[in-house]
Protein backbone atom coordinates (compact mmCIF):
# COMPACT_ATOMS: atom_id res chain seq x y z
CA UNK A 1 0.00 0.00 0.00
CA UNK A 2 2.50 2.31 1.19
CA UNK A 3 4.63 1.63 -2.03
CA UNK A 4 1.54 2.07 -4.36
CA UNK A 5 0.94 5.71 -2.81
CA UNK A 6 4.27 6.35 -3.24
CA UNK A 7 4.15 6.00 -6.58
CA UNK A 8 0.89 7.69 -7.17
CA UNK A 9 2.27 10.72 -5.26
CA UNK A 10 5.55 10.87 -7.48
CA UNK A 11 3.39 10.35 -10.39
CA UNK A 12 0.87 13.51 -9.29
CA UNK A 13 4.10 15.23 -8.37
CA UNK A 14 5.61 14.56 -12.17
CA UNK A 15 2.16 15.87 -13.44
CA UNK A 16 2.06 19.12 -11.37
CA UNK A 17 5.70 20.02 -12.09
CA UNK A 18 5.18 19.63 -16.12
CA UNK A 19 2.10 21.40 -15.88
CA UNK A 20 3.93 24.40 -14.06
CA UNK A 21 7.05 23.66 -16.80
CA UNK A 22 4.39 24.89 -19.18
CA UNK A 23 5.56 28.08 -19.53
CA UNK A 24 9.29 26.77 -20.48
CA UNK A 25 10.87 28.16 -23.79
CA UNK A 26 10.33 26.68 -27.02
CA UNK A 27 13.03 25.73 -28.97
CA UNK A 28 14.12 28.83 -31.11
CA UNK A 29 12.51 28.75 -34.11
CA UNK A 30 14.53 31.56 -36.12
CA UNK A 31 14.39 30.47 -40.23
CA UNK A 32 10.86 29.82 -39.75
CA UNK A 33 9.57 32.45 -41.12
CA UNK A 34 11.13 31.99 -44.77
CA UNK A 35 7.96 29.59 -44.81
CA UNK A 36 5.80 32.19 -44.11
CA UNK A 37 6.27 34.40 -46.98
CA UNK A 38 5.45 38.10 -47.70
CA UNK A 39 2.89 38.53 -44.98
CA UNK A 40 2.41 41.14 -42.41
CA UNK A 41 5.04 42.87 -40.38
CA UNK A 42 4.34 44.67 -36.90
CA UNK A 43 6.01 48.25 -36.60
CA UNK A 44 6.18 48.76 -32.61
CA UNK A 45 7.17 52.48 -31.34
CA UNK A 46 7.81 53.56 -28.11
CA UNK A 47 5.34 56.41 -28.10
CA UNK A 48 3.04 58.07 -30.93
CA UNK A 49 2.77 61.37 -28.65
CA UNK A 50 5.98 62.58 -30.23
CA UNK A 51 5.44 63.77 -33.88
CA UNK A 52 9.37 62.07 -34.35
CA UNK A 53 8.34 59.10 -33.17
CA UNK A 54 4.73 59.42 -35.61
CA UNK A 55 7.08 60.22 -39.02
CA UNK A 56 9.79 57.13 -37.87
CA UNK A 57 6.26 54.22 -37.29
CA UNK A 58 4.45 55.67 -40.97
CA UNK A 59 7.90 56.03 -42.59
CA UNK A 60 8.53 52.50 -41.76
CA UNK A 61 4.90 51.26 -42.31
CA UNK A 62 5.07 52.60 -45.72
CA UNK A 63 8.07 51.40 -46.91
CA UNK A 64 7.19 47.63 -45.71
CA UNK A 65 4.12 48.18 -47.84
CA UNK A 66 5.84 49.47 -50.57
CA UNK A 67 7.24 46.13 -50.11
CA UNK A 68 4.61 44.12 -50.22
CA UNK A 69 3.33 43.47 -47.11
CA UNK A 70 1.07 44.12 -45.05
CA UNK A 71 1.92 46.79 -42.12
CA UNK A 72 0.25 47.35 -38.52
CA UNK A 73 1.45 49.93 -35.96
CA UNK A 74 1.16 49.59 -32.72
CA UNK A 75 2.16 52.11 -29.75
CA UNK A 76 3.54 50.93 -26.76
CA UNK A 77 2.78 54.31 -25.03
CA UNK A 78 6.19 53.91 -23.41
CA UNK A 79 4.89 51.50 -21.45
CA UNK A 80 7.40 47.73 -21.29
CA UNK A 81 3.59 46.00 -20.32
CA UNK A 82 1.52 47.26 -23.36
CA UNK A 83 5.09 46.45 -25.13
CA UNK A 84 4.72 43.07 -23.99
CA UNK A 85 1.11 42.71 -24.93
CA UNK A 86 1.50 43.67 -28.17
CA UNK A 87 4.39 41.18 -28.68
CA UNK A 88 2.29 38.37 -27.37
CA UNK A 89 -0.72 40.01 -30.08
CA UNK A 90 2.40 40.08 -32.96
CA UNK A 91 3.52 36.38 -31.77
CA UNK A 92 -0.17 34.85 -31.98
CA UNK A 93 -0.91 36.90 -35.12
CA UNK A 94 1.24 35.23 -37.44
CA UNK A 95 3.45 38.16 -38.27
CA UNK A 96 6.69 37.82 -40.46
CA UNK A 97 8.76 40.44 -38.60
CA UNK A 98 8.90 43.47 -36.23
CA UNK A 99 10.55 47.03 -36.90
CA UNK A 100 10.80 47.92 -33.14
CA UNK A 101 11.42 51.05 -31.47
CA UNK A 102 12.07 50.00 -28.01
CA UNK A 103 10.95 51.62 -24.67
CA UNK A 104 13.64 50.50 -22.52
CA UNK A 105 17.21 49.69 -23.53
CA UNK A 106 17.10 46.96 -20.57
CA UNK A 107 12.93 46.50 -20.25
CA UNK A 108 12.48 45.63 -24.10
CA UNK A 109 15.18 42.81 -24.04
CA UNK A 110 12.41 40.54 -22.97
CA UNK A 111 10.48 41.00 -25.33
CA UNK A 112 12.54 40.75 -28.38
CA UNK A 113 14.05 37.40 -26.66
CA UNK A 114 9.93 36.07 -26.48
CA UNK A 115 9.83 37.04 -30.16
CA UNK A 116 13.03 35.87 -31.18
CA UNK A 117 11.88 32.15 -29.92
CA UNK A 118 8.62 32.26 -31.85
CA UNK A 119 10.53 32.60 -34.63
CA UNK A 120 9.74 36.33 -35.11
CA UNK A 121 12.62 38.47 -36.30
CA UNK A 122 12.77 41.43 -34.77
CA UNK A 123 14.82 45.11 -35.99
CA UNK A 124 15.29 47.82 -33.73
CA UNK A 125 15.49 50.75 -34.87
CA UNK A 126 16.68 54.72 -33.41
CA UNK A 127 17.04 52.90 -29.46
CA UNK A 128 18.67 50.16 -28.73
CA UNK A 129 18.38 47.35 -26.36
CA UNK A 130 21.29 46.01 -24.07
CA UNK A 131 21.74 42.58 -25.87
CA UNK A 132 23.51 42.04 -28.98
CA UNK A 133 22.02 38.70 -29.47
CA UNK A 134 18.64 38.48 -29.30
CA UNK A 135 17.48 41.49 -32.35
CA UNK A 136 18.53 40.57 -35.98
CA UNK A 137 19.95 43.99 -35.81
CA UNK A 138 19.68 47.25 -34.23
CA UNK A 139 19.56 50.66 -36.66
CA UNK A 140 20.83 53.35 -33.66
CA UNK A 141 21.20 56.93 -33.62
CA UNK A 142 24.27 57.71 -32.50
CA UNK A 143 23.55 59.96 -30.11
CA UNK A 144 26.83 60.18 -28.67
CA UNK A 145 29.19 61.27 -31.29
CA UNK A 146 26.21 64.36 -32.46
CA UNK A 147 25.96 65.24 -28.87
CA UNK A 148 29.86 65.68 -28.87
CA UNK A 149 29.55 68.04 -31.81
CA UNK A 150 26.61 69.68 -30.24
CA UNK A 151 29.15 69.99 -27.49
CA UNK A 152 31.57 71.86 -29.67
CA UNK A 153 29.22 74.12 -30.88
CA UNK A 154 27.49 74.89 -27.52
CA UNK A 155 30.55 76.05 -25.90
CA UNK A 156 31.28 78.43 -29.18
CA UNK A 157 28.04 79.99 -28.72
CA UNK A 158 28.27 80.47 -24.94
CA UNK A 159 31.80 81.97 -25.41
CA UNK A 160 33.21 79.11 -22.69
CA UNK A 161 31.20 80.39 -20.11
CA UNK A 162 27.84 81.26 -18.49
CA UNK A 163 24.74 79.12 -16.96
CA UNK A 164 22.99 76.53 -18.14
CA UNK A 165 20.22 73.62 -17.92
CA UNK A 166 19.81 70.81 -18.76
CA UNK A 167 16.92 68.83 -19.78
CA UNK A 168 16.71 64.61 -19.69
CA UNK A 169 14.79 62.40 -21.87
CA UNK A 170 13.59 59.03 -20.14
CA UNK A 171 16.16 57.88 -17.59
CA UNK A 172 15.78 53.94 -18.92
CA UNK A 173 16.22 54.56 -22.26
CA UNK A 174 20.12 54.85 -23.31
CA UNK A 175 19.66 57.82 -25.79
CA UNK A 176 19.28 59.81 -23.08
CA UNK A 177 22.56 59.05 -21.18
CA UNK A 178 24.71 58.66 -25.09
CA UNK A 179 23.31 62.53 -25.70
CA UNK A 180 24.20 63.19 -22.30
CA UNK A 181 27.34 61.95 -21.99
CA UNK A 182 28.24 63.08 -25.47
CA UNK A 183 27.58 66.60 -24.48
CA UNK A 184 29.23 66.46 -21.29
CA UNK A 185 32.79 64.72 -23.00
CA UNK A 186 32.84 68.27 -24.02
CA UNK A 187 30.95 71.05 -22.07
CA UNK A 188 32.80 69.75 -18.67
CA UNK A 189 36.20 70.85 -19.87
CA UNK A 190 35.54 74.35 -19.64
CA UNK A 191 35.47 74.97 -15.69
CA UNK A 192 33.13 78.44 -16.46
CA UNK A 193 30.43 76.55 -18.02
CA UNK A 194 28.26 76.27 -14.76
CA UNK A 195 25.22 73.45 -14.89
CA UNK A 196 22.65 74.90 -12.43
CA UNK A 197 20.14 72.29 -12.98
CA UNK A 198 19.47 69.13 -14.73
CA UNK A 199 16.63 67.27 -14.58
CA UNK A 200 14.17 65.00 -16.66
CA UNK A 201 11.15 66.11 -18.57
CA UNK A 202 11.07 62.58 -19.96
CA UNK A 203 11.08 63.90 -24.08
CA UNK A 204 7.91 65.07 -23.50
CA UNK A 205 6.95 68.69 -24.37
CA UNK A 206 4.74 69.71 -21.59
CA UNK A 207 6.62 68.56 -19.00
CA UNK A 208 9.50 70.57 -20.31
CA UNK A 209 8.05 73.17 -20.21
CA UNK A 210 6.52 72.56 -16.46
CA UNK A 211 10.33 71.68 -15.00
CA UNK A 212 11.98 75.01 -16.57
CA UNK A 213 9.58 77.22 -15.35
CA UNK A 214 10.09 75.68 -11.59
CA UNK A 215 13.69 75.48 -12.37
CA UNK A 216 13.73 79.27 -13.33
CA UNK A 217 12.04 80.68 -10.12
CA UNK A 218 15.43 79.51 -8.36
CA UNK A 219 17.56 80.10 -11.42
CA UNK A 220 16.13 83.28 -12.98
CA UNK A 221 19.55 83.91 -14.63
CA UNK A 222 20.38 81.40 -16.89
CA UNK A 223 21.86 81.78 -20.20
CA UNK A 224 21.06 78.60 -22.37
CA UNK A 225 18.86 75.28 -22.47
CA UNK A 226 20.44 72.20 -23.56
CA UNK A 227 17.61 69.97 -24.19
CA UNK A 228 17.84 66.27 -25.23
CA UNK A 229 15.25 65.82 -27.41
CA UNK A 230 13.61 68.62 -29.41
CA UNK A 231 9.72 67.76 -27.86
CA UNK A 232 11.85 69.53 -24.66
CA UNK A 233 13.14 71.98 -26.30
CA UNK A 234 10.11 73.65 -27.75
CA UNK A 235 8.58 73.22 -23.99
CA UNK A 236 11.97 74.95 -22.81
CA UNK A 237 11.48 77.68 -25.08
CA UNK A 238 6.99 78.22 -24.38
CA UNK A 239 8.77 78.07 -20.74
CA UNK A 240 11.22 81.03 -22.04
CA UNK A 241 8.66 82.99 -23.70
CA UNK A 242 6.16 83.01 -20.63
CA UNK A 243 9.08 84.05 -18.46
CA UNK A 244 10.09 86.94 -21.12
CA UNK A 245 13.52 85.33 -21.78
CA UNK A 246 13.26 83.89 -24.74
CA UNK A 247 15.57 86.66 -26.47
CA UNK A 248 18.42 86.25 -23.66
CA UNK A 249 18.97 82.27 -23.52
CA UNK A 250 19.65 80.21 -26.04
CA UNK A 251 17.87 76.76 -26.58
CA UNK A 252 18.98 73.48 -28.50
CA UNK A 253 17.28 70.65 -29.26
CA UNK A 254 18.22 66.77 -30.31
CA UNK A 255 15.89 65.15 -33.18
CA UNK A 256 15.32 67.62 -35.84
CA UNK A 257 11.94 67.62 -35.80
CA UNK A 258 9.51 69.41 -37.75
CA UNK A 259 8.68 72.44 -35.38
CA UNK A 260 12.19 72.71 -33.99
CA UNK A 261 13.71 72.90 -38.24
CA UNK A 262 10.94 75.62 -38.40
CA UNK A 263 12.16 77.71 -35.25
CA UNK A 264 15.82 77.76 -36.35
CA UNK A 265 14.66 79.23 -39.62
CA UNK A 266 13.15 81.89 -37.24
CA UNK A 267 15.69 81.98 -34.84
CA UNK A 268 14.11 81.00 -31.97
CA UNK A 269 15.65 77.57 -31.73
CA UNK A 270 19.77 77.79 -32.01
CA UNK A 271 20.48 74.25 -33.12
CA UNK A 272 19.73 70.81 -33.00
CA UNK A 273 21.27 67.40 -33.62
CA UNK A 274 19.77 65.76 -37.06
CA UNK A 275 18.60 62.34 -36.41
CA UNK A 276 17.04 60.37 -39.69
CA UNK A 277 14.22 58.53 -39.21
CA UNK A 278 12.86 58.32 -42.52
CA UNK A 279 16.47 56.76 -43.71
CA UNK A 280 16.22 54.33 -40.18
CA UNK A 281 13.01 53.34 -40.52
CA UNK A 282 13.20 52.29 -44.37
CA UNK A 283 16.63 50.96 -43.57
CA UNK A 284 14.92 48.76 -40.99
CA UNK A 285 11.99 47.74 -43.16
CA UNK A 286 14.14 46.69 -46.19
CA UNK A 287 15.90 44.81 -43.78
CA UNK A 288 13.59 42.56 -42.57
CA UNK A 289 12.70 41.72 -46.26
CA UNK A 290 16.15 40.74 -46.94
CA UNK A 291 16.09 39.04 -43.96
CA UNK A 292 13.02 37.22 -44.61
CA UNK A 293 14.09 36.58 -47.96
CA UNK A 294 17.08 34.63 -46.81
CA UNK A 295 19.58 37.06 -45.58
CA UNK A 296 21.19 36.24 -42.49
CA UNK A 297 24.53 38.13 -41.85
CA UNK A 298 23.41 41.65 -40.31
CA UNK A 299 25.70 43.39 -38.23
CA UNK A 300 24.02 43.92 -34.53
CA UNK A 301 24.38 47.05 -34.36
CA UNK A 302 24.39 49.84 -36.68
CA UNK A 303 25.08 53.75 -35.92
CA UNK A 304 23.76 56.13 -37.82
CA UNK A 305 25.59 59.62 -37.88
CA UNK A 306 23.98 62.28 -36.25
CA UNK A 307 24.20 65.81 -38.17
CA UNK A 308 24.63 69.57 -36.53
CA UNK A 309 21.84 71.72 -37.98
CA UNK A 310 22.43 75.27 -36.85
CA UNK A 311 20.98 78.81 -38.43
CA UNK A 312 24.38 79.16 -40.13
CA UNK A 313 23.55 75.27 -42.49
CA UNK A 314 19.71 75.51 -42.08
CA UNK A 315 19.12 75.55 -45.62
CA UNK A 316 20.71 72.50 -46.10
CA UNK A 317 17.84 70.44 -44.29
CA UNK A 318 14.27 70.10 -43.75
CA UNK A 319 12.18 67.83 -40.94
CA UNK A 320 13.51 64.88 -40.48
CA UNK A 321 16.33 65.02 -43.00
CA UNK A 322 18.54 66.50 -45.42
CA UNK A 323 16.97 68.13 -48.04
CA UNK A 324 18.86 66.35 -50.65
CA UNK A 325 17.71 63.34 -49.45
CA UNK A 326 13.53 64.06 -49.44
CA UNK B 1 -8.80 6.47 -1.13
CA UNK B 2 -9.37 9.90 1.08
CA UNK B 3 -5.44 9.67 2.20
CA UNK B 4 -4.65 9.27 -1.06
CA UNK B 5 -6.35 13.05 -2.07
CA UNK B 6 -5.05 14.27 1.12
CA UNK B 7 -1.47 13.05 0.12
CA UNK B 8 -1.96 14.59 -3.74
CA UNK B 9 -3.24 17.71 -2.40
CA UNK B 10 -0.31 18.29 -0.24
CA UNK B 11 2.06 17.35 -2.44
CA UNK B 12 0.09 19.69 -5.35
CA UNK B 13 0.30 22.30 -2.96
CA UNK B 14 4.59 21.72 -1.74
CA UNK B 15 5.20 21.53 -5.43
CA UNK B 16 3.30 25.22 -6.03
CA UNK B 17 5.70 26.53 -3.07
CA UNK B 18 8.84 25.11 -4.00
CA UNK B 19 7.91 26.30 -7.67
CA UNK B 20 7.35 29.27 -6.74
CA UNK B 21 10.39 29.51 -4.75
CA UNK B 22 12.56 29.86 -7.13
CA UNK B 23 13.05 31.40 -10.58
CA UNK B 24 14.96 30.75 -13.49
CA UNK B 25 16.98 33.46 -15.80
CA UNK B 26 18.58 32.86 -18.68
CA UNK B 27 21.95 32.60 -18.70
CA UNK B 28 23.07 35.16 -21.57
CA UNK B 29 21.01 37.78 -19.80
CA UNK B 30 22.94 37.08 -16.76
CA UNK B 31 26.41 36.92 -18.78
CA UNK B 32 25.33 40.13 -20.58
CA UNK B 33 24.50 41.71 -17.37
CA UNK B 34 28.01 40.87 -15.62
CA UNK B 35 29.77 41.94 -18.91
CA UNK B 36 27.63 45.70 -18.34
CA UNK B 37 28.84 45.69 -14.52
CA UNK B 38 32.27 44.93 -15.21
CA UNK B 39 32.98 46.64 -18.19
CA UNK B 40 36.39 48.81 -17.50
CA UNK B 41 36.56 51.43 -20.63
CA UNK B 42 39.94 52.53 -19.16
CA UNK B 43 41.22 48.97 -18.85
CA UNK B 44 39.88 48.92 -22.62
CA UNK B 45 41.25 51.36 -24.06
CA UNK B 46 44.65 50.73 -22.00
CA UNK B 47 44.58 47.05 -23.72
CA UNK B 48 43.58 49.07 -27.57
CA UNK B 49 46.44 51.23 -27.45
CA UNK B 50 49.40 48.95 -25.73
CA UNK B 51 48.40 45.63 -27.87
CA UNK B 52 46.61 46.37 -30.68
CA UNK B 53 46.67 49.98 -32.44
CA UNK B 54 50.18 49.79 -32.99
CA UNK B 55 49.66 46.84 -35.34
CA UNK B 56 47.23 48.56 -37.81
CA UNK B 57 49.80 52.26 -37.74
CA UNK B 58 51.83 50.30 -40.79
CA UNK B 59 48.87 50.75 -42.81
CA UNK B 60 48.55 54.04 -42.19
CA UNK B 61 48.16 55.99 -45.40
CA UNK B 62 50.86 58.82 -46.37
CA UNK B 63 48.56 61.85 -45.54
CA UNK B 64 49.89 64.00 -48.44
CA UNK B 65 48.57 61.27 -51.11
CA UNK B 66 45.40 60.78 -48.74
CA UNK B 67 44.66 65.29 -49.29
CA UNK B 68 45.14 64.60 -53.09
CA UNK B 69 42.85 61.91 -53.39
CA UNK B 70 40.45 64.04 -51.08
CA UNK B 71 40.68 66.77 -53.92
CA UNK B 72 40.60 64.64 -57.48
CA UNK B 73 38.69 61.14 -56.02
CA UNK B 74 36.71 61.53 -52.92
CA UNK B 75 35.19 58.12 -53.42
CA UNK B 76 38.26 56.52 -54.29
CA UNK B 77 39.49 57.92 -50.96
CA UNK B 78 36.56 56.47 -48.74
CA UNK B 79 36.72 53.01 -50.27
CA UNK B 80 40.45 52.50 -50.08
CA UNK B 81 41.39 54.30 -46.70
CA UNK B 82 37.42 55.65 -44.90
CA UNK B 83 36.14 53.33 -41.97
CA UNK B 84 32.83 54.16 -40.31
CA UNK B 85 30.92 52.11 -37.80
CA UNK B 86 27.61 51.88 -39.29
CA UNK B 87 26.21 55.11 -41.81
CA UNK B 88 27.77 58.51 -41.82
CA UNK B 89 28.79 60.62 -44.55
CA UNK B 90 31.85 61.03 -41.98
CA UNK B 91 34.91 58.96 -42.51
CA UNK B 92 37.85 58.57 -40.48
CA UNK B 93 41.31 57.40 -41.56
CA UNK B 94 44.55 56.27 -40.14
CA UNK B 95 47.55 58.92 -41.52
CA UNK B 96 50.67 59.41 -40.82
CA UNK B 97 54.09 61.89 -42.52
CA UNK B 98 56.04 64.58 -42.07
CA UNK B 99 55.89 68.35 -42.25
CA UNK B 100 57.10 71.14 -41.29
CA UNK B 101 55.68 73.27 -37.90
CA UNK B 102 53.84 76.59 -39.75
CA UNK B 103 52.18 77.84 -36.87
CA UNK B 104 51.63 76.89 -33.19
CA UNK B 105 48.42 78.09 -31.51
CA UNK B 106 47.07 77.02 -27.99
CA UNK B 107 45.51 74.19 -28.66
CA UNK B 108 46.93 73.29 -32.17
CA UNK B 109 50.18 73.02 -34.37
CA UNK B 110 49.87 73.58 -38.10
CA UNK B 111 52.05 71.82 -40.14
CA UNK B 112 52.68 72.02 -43.96
CA UNK B 113 52.78 68.53 -45.60
CA UNK B 114 52.86 69.32 -49.17
CA UNK B 115 56.36 71.27 -50.96
CA UNK B 116 56.91 73.73 -50.72
CA UNK B 117 55.69 73.77 -47.31
CA UNK B 118 54.47 77.07 -47.27
CA UNK B 119 50.85 76.12 -46.88
CA UNK B 120 49.34 74.73 -43.60
CA UNK B 121 47.47 71.00 -44.81
CA UNK B 122 46.78 69.88 -41.29
CA UNK B 123 45.94 71.15 -38.13
CA UNK B 124 47.04 68.57 -35.00
CA UNK B 125 45.16 69.19 -31.94
CA UNK B 126 47.58 69.64 -29.14
CA UNK B 127 44.62 70.59 -26.62
CA UNK B 128 43.94 69.13 -22.89
CA UNK B 129 40.91 67.30 -24.42
CA UNK B 130 40.32 65.93 -27.29
CA UNK B 131 36.36 65.21 -28.23
CA UNK B 132 35.13 62.24 -30.61
CA UNK B 133 36.13 59.26 -32.01
CA UNK B 134 38.88 59.92 -34.52
CA UNK B 135 41.40 57.45 -33.22
CA UNK B 136 38.93 54.79 -32.31
CA UNK B 137 37.10 54.59 -35.72
CA UNK B 138 40.19 54.76 -37.78
CA UNK B 139 41.48 52.24 -36.49
CA UNK B 140 39.01 49.81 -37.40
CA UNK B 141 39.43 47.56 -34.16
CA UNK B 142 36.71 47.70 -32.45
CA UNK B 143 33.16 46.87 -33.48
CA UNK B 144 30.60 48.41 -32.09
CA UNK B 145 28.46 45.01 -32.36
CA UNK B 146 30.79 43.32 -29.62
CA UNK B 147 29.24 45.68 -26.97
CA UNK B 148 25.76 45.23 -25.14
CA UNK B 149 25.38 48.97 -24.93
CA UNK B 150 27.13 51.45 -27.05
CA UNK B 151 27.43 53.60 -24.33
CA UNK B 152 30.36 51.20 -23.50
CA UNK B 153 31.75 51.66 -27.05
CA UNK B 154 31.33 55.38 -26.48
CA UNK B 155 33.38 55.74 -22.90
CA UNK B 156 36.10 53.34 -24.77
CA UNK B 157 36.80 56.45 -27.00
CA UNK B 158 36.97 58.59 -23.64
CA UNK B 159 39.49 56.57 -22.30
CA UNK B 160 41.43 56.37 -25.45
CA UNK B 161 41.57 60.18 -25.79
CA UNK B 162 42.39 60.50 -22.52
CA UNK B 163 45.47 58.24 -23.06
CA UNK B 164 46.52 60.86 -26.10
CA UNK B 165 46.88 63.66 -23.88
CA UNK B 166 48.83 62.35 -21.72
CA UNK B 167 50.83 60.25 -23.36
CA UNK B 168 51.49 61.97 -26.94
CA UNK B 169 50.64 65.32 -26.76
CA UNK B 170 51.60 66.24 -22.76
CA UNK B 171 55.33 64.90 -23.81
CA UNK B 172 55.70 66.58 -27.15
CA UNK B 173 54.78 69.97 -25.78
CA UNK B 174 57.67 69.23 -23.24
CA UNK B 175 60.05 69.43 -25.93
CA UNK B 176 59.24 73.04 -27.23
CA UNK B 177 58.23 72.63 -30.62
CA UNK B 178 59.30 75.64 -32.51
CA UNK B 179 57.94 76.95 -36.04
CA UNK B 180 59.49 75.46 -38.64
CA UNK B 181 60.52 72.33 -36.99
CA UNK B 182 60.14 69.42 -38.42
CA UNK B 183 57.68 66.62 -37.08
CA UNK B 184 57.13 62.80 -37.90
CA UNK B 185 53.49 61.62 -37.12
CA UNK B 186 50.97 58.85 -36.88
CA UNK B 187 47.62 59.95 -36.33
CA UNK B 188 43.72 59.80 -37.38
CA UNK B 189 41.15 62.45 -38.85
CA UNK B 190 37.75 62.70 -39.48
CA UNK B 191 36.52 63.93 -43.26
CA UNK B 192 33.21 63.92 -44.19
CA UNK B 193 32.38 62.69 -47.67
CA UNK B 194 31.61 66.29 -49.18
CA UNK B 195 34.24 68.31 -47.28
CA UNK B 196 36.15 69.37 -50.42
CA UNK B 197 33.57 69.84 -52.61
CA UNK B 198 33.06 73.33 -51.07
CA UNK B 199 35.20 75.85 -52.03
CA UNK B 200 37.26 77.27 -49.42
CA UNK B 201 40.76 75.29 -48.65
CA UNK B 202 40.17 72.87 -46.11
CA UNK B 203 42.58 71.84 -42.89
CA UNK B 204 42.58 68.52 -42.24
CA UNK B 205 42.11 68.12 -38.75
CA UNK B 206 44.60 65.32 -36.97
CA UNK B 207 44.53 63.83 -33.56
CA UNK B 208 48.09 62.50 -33.05
CA UNK B 209 48.82 59.15 -32.14
CA UNK B 210 52.64 59.74 -32.45
CA UNK B 211 54.16 62.96 -32.39
CA UNK B 212 57.18 63.10 -32.64
CA UNK B 213 60.13 65.74 -33.64
CA UNK B 214 63.13 65.37 -35.86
Amino acid sequence: MTRRLLLFIIVILSLTLLAFGCKQKRPEQVGDEESRGKGKIAVVISTLNNPWFVVLGNTAKERAEQLGYEATIFDSQNDTAKESDHFDNIIAGDYAAILFNPTDADGSIANVRKSKEAGVPTFCIDREINANDVAVTQILSDNYTGCVEMGQYFVKRMNEKGKYVELLGILGDNNTWNRSKGFHSVVDNYPELKMVSQQTAEFDRTKAMEVLESILQANPEIDAVFCGNDAMAMGAYQALVAAGKADKVMVFGFDGAKDVIDSIHDGKIVATGMQFPKKMARMAAEQADEYIKGRKDFPQKVPVAVELVTQENIAKYTAYGRQSEQ
Amino acid sequence: MKKACKYTAAAVIITFLVYHSIYFENLEDIKQQRQRETFNAAEYARDFWDNQLFSVLEKAVDVKELIELFNTNMNEAIRKYGKTPGVSRIYSYLIRGNGKILTIGEDFLQVSIREPKTNPDIKITTGFYIPGNAVRDASGLIDVSEFSDTMKFNEISGEINKIVVKEVIRPFLDKKPQVGKTIRLFGATQVAQDAFEVKEYQLVEVIPIRLELE
